[in-house]
């Protein structure tokens, strides 16, 4: 319905300008709401000015999310409320961040420190720094201590109460950390030259083993599994693998590879990287996102895809389940892979919220 | 692009966005069309509750239903604020933009607070001889005429005869290189109250041997003055001391008399640089003749936006691990195909994002400010 058509006497714009100068004049219709009805998909309202590095999910409260980006901030949103509660600005693009508890968190990025962020103050302290960019951290809550790994080839330990800006452990590896994740006290490295480690956190003296990833092209993504019986891999070609801790041969004989995100354009194959993984907390199902701007659900156990949403507008640069399951956020954004020009062409970033059902439950489950 | 007339005077500016406007005129176009446009219908409204108002009563949603504002930056999407063109706008957001405005200027604090310069009244009337004469005077005083006999005459008449006319005369006073320094005492010297928007009571005032009135922009503060944390020079600022002795434009002798007590030693010059605080001294650069200046800017435009040439290229730390592509067998299109380097280790090379620890840093939030609104602001 347009103006012309309203019954209502229409309030001239001249009038309300004219209360103008008034300063007291405040509007209280505006509580801010919550959104009881979700939606199957929410658009964040106010997403970072430029390509979202990583979100991360609060493993304590499903409305909560991290976000950090290469506008050098990390954002603090409450997705139920669709708003964005803390802002933290840094030096330089920030490139991953993650929760310690309900209102303490940890970024690093490109200008090689870790910070602590309070996320009810707005504070922040600096926890240490690496010699290069931090790619990935991590929180261990089984053992209080946060993991950093960066493109300087070390893997560090942090005492977050710790003033002392001093590592509790640093670790030699052979290349550059690019991904890390960790499940309980199963953290598993990818590195440059598709090279891994598994380590487990309890015992830091030496990784449990030391593997090159099943997959030719470079690591672009590690998950693991919320089993900790294992972890996916993806690259750079389009492709998954699902490996196995384990290393008994029965159990490395299940490791398997599929190709995904890709797609046969006049005869030529377009393969696109996977940039993200994700497992569901609670059916161990995983959830894979790729610069063709798909994200798809598979179970790692029949084999199957169970969803593919439908095609966002740019590529998925990062995916997050909320600790209950019942959320997946997905940050949509350029990711560099075509290099600078096409980065100035890229739209404006967003952050999707979805609300899941049974899509995500494996075949097992569902009955179907 | 064009030079800003002014730098002190603040140029109006969106609430909403962040964005500079030439004239509060084009300021309300511009909020009309980004921030109090409906989404629902062609029509623009004048203000926020403007348009509060119309989707309420056009539209028919519940007053906790609106949506935010349009293209605001976060926290400034409600309606609860009543902005039109600069009117309404919070105090605080106020200071907090002059000041980072400040810092992204390179200007001292508070600078831009002061009310803008007062442009000299004309009084449209036939000059008397006498006054002719004393303006002439005051006009070679301040061109650092060499003649001694004439300028001891100037600051008296000048005083005598007001303000008024040596005040206009600042304005086209740029002495960069007066032939000889006048040593005369009680020279020239113009009496600081003649120069508005001249140097400060606190000993602010631009570093001597500019010509009076606001810094421009990329010139350094004044020593004793570390800049705020973050703050950047401005590209094209020697960040380090010109060489000692012969490079300085002027003789360090060169002092209009009269001057304030100054802020720092007067011969700087032949002085060792030796462990100087940061933000060092360098008289006049931009009054310095053009060899002095080719020379030395090139060579160290340290702040951002980075030459790309600067950056050092990705290095393999290992290159027995060296990867190489493997061949597809079928034509294929991989859209990323760089074995050895991910697209974040290219990113973090490009000039946009680059960063060098430069200073000891120190971890505050003001630091990224001033540059971020600047790439933010290509988004909007």
């Amino acid at each position: 319905m347009c103006w012309w058509e309203s019954p209502l006497p229409r309030w001239s714009d001249a009038t309300v300008t004219s209360l103008a100068p008034a300063r007291n004049l405040v509007f209280t219709f505006y509580p801010p709401v919550e959104i009881v009805v979700m939606q199957e998909q929410t658009e964040l309202l106010s997403p970072p000015f430029d390509s979202i590095s990583s979100i991360r999910f609060s493993p304590f409260n499903s409305t909560h999310l991290l976000a950090s980006s290469w506008d050098a901030t990390v954002r603090f949103y409450d997705v139920n409320a669709n708003e964005q509660k803390a802002k933290f600005d840094q030096r330089a693009a920030v490139l991953s961040c993650c929760f310690q508890d309900a209102s303490h968190a940890f970024s690093g990025g490109l200008d090689t420190y870790i910070r602590g962020l309070e996320l009810e103050t707005e504070q922040t302290f600096h926890l240490g720094n690496h010699d290069d960019s931090i790619s990935s951290i991590h929180y261990a809550t089984e053992i209080n201590s946060l993991v950093s790994g960066s493109w300087d080839r070390t893997l560090k330990f942090w005492d977050p109460k710790s003033k002392s800006s001093q590592a509790t452990s640093s670790h030699t590896l052979p290349e550059r950390i690019y991904h890390m994740d960790l499940v309980g006290h199963t953290l598993v490295v990818a590195m440059a030259s598709r090279l891994f480690q598994i380590w487990d956190v309890r015992n830091m003296q030496s990784p449990v083993s030391q593997r090159e990833s099943s997959l030719k092209y470079m690591t672009r993504a590690v998950a693991c599994m919320s089993d900790q019986k294992g972890y996916a891999t993806a690259s750079v070609e389009g492709r998954i693998a699902v490996e196995y801790v384990d290393p008994s041969p029965e159990i490395q004989d299940k490791k398997y590879a599929f190709k995904c995100h890709r797609q046969s354009i006049d005869d030529v194959d377009h393969v696109w990287a996977v940039n993200a993984l994700a497992f569901h907390p609670l059916y161990n199902t995983f959830a894979s996102a790729g610069s063709d701007g798909m994200v798809s659900i598979w179970d790692h156990e029949s084999k199957k895809r169970l969803r593919q949403f439908p095609k966002y507008h740019s590529p998925v640069s990062s995916i997050s389940f909320s600790h209950d399951g019942t959320k997946l956020a997905a940050a949509i954004c350029d990711v560099w892979d075509e290099g600078d020009e096409a980065s100035k062409q890229a739209k404006r970033p967003s952050i999707f919220i979805r609300a899941l059902g049974d899509e995500v439950k494996p075949k097992s489950m569902t009955g179907k | 692009m064009a030079k800003k007339k002014n730098k002190t005077a603040i140029r109006p500016w969106c609430w909403y966005c962040e964005r500079e406007f030439e004239d509060e005129k084009v300021l309300m176009q511009h909020q009309k069309a980004k921030h109090f446009k409906c989404s629902m219908c062609p029509r623009r409204l004048n203000t926020a509750g403007g348009l509060a108002v119309h989707i309420q009563q056009v539209h028919k949603l519940e007053p906790e239903n609106l949506p935010r504002i349009e293209n605001a930056l976060p926290g400034r999407d409600g309606y609860e604020v009543e902005i039109f063109g600069m009117e309404g706008i919070p105090a605080p957001d106020v200071a907090d933009y002059k000041r980072r405005k400040e810092i992204e200027l390179g200007l001292n604090p508070g600078t831009i607070t002061q009310p803008p310069p007062k442009k000299a009244k004309y009084e449209n009337r036939v000059l008397s001889e006498e006054e002719l004469r004393a303006q002439l005077q005051a006009h070679k005083a301040l061109m650092g005429a060499n003649d001694p006999s004439s300028s001891t005459t100037a600051p008296a008449d000048s005083g005598a005869n007001g303000a008024v006319y040596s005040a206009t005369a600042q304005t086209y006073a740029t002495p960069a290189v007066p032939p000889v320094p006048p040593q005369v005492p009680g020279t020239p010297g113009m009496p600081p109250p003649f120069f508005p928007g001249g140097p400060t009571p606190g000993g602010f005032g631009p570093p001597i041997g500019m010509p009076p009135g606001p810094p421009p922009p990329g010139f350094p503060v004044p020593p004793g003055f570390p800049p705020p944390p973050g703050m950047q020079l401005p590209p094209g600022v020697p960040p380090f001391m010109p060489p000692p002795g012969g490079a300085l434009p002027f003789p360090p002798s060169f002092l209009p008399p009269g001057a304030p007590p100054l802020p720092f030693p007067p011969n700087m010059g032949p002085s060792p640089p030796g462990p100087a605080p940061p933000p060092q001294f360098v008289p006049a650069s931009t009054s310095t003749p053009p060899v002095q200046s080719s020379t030395a800017t090139p060579t160290h435009s340290a702040s951002t936006p980075i030459p790309s040439s600067v950056i050092p290229t990705l290095q393999l730390p290992d290159e027995s691990l060296k990867q190489i592509l493997p061949d597809f067998k079928k034509p294929t299109k991989l859209h990323y195909t760089d074995p050895n380097f991910s697209p974040e280790e290219k990113r973090s090379r490009d000039p946009k994002y680059y960063f060098k620890e430069s200073a000891p840093a120190v971890t505050t939030n003001e630091e990224s400010r001033g540059k971020k609104r600047a790439r933010a602001e290509d988004f909007l």
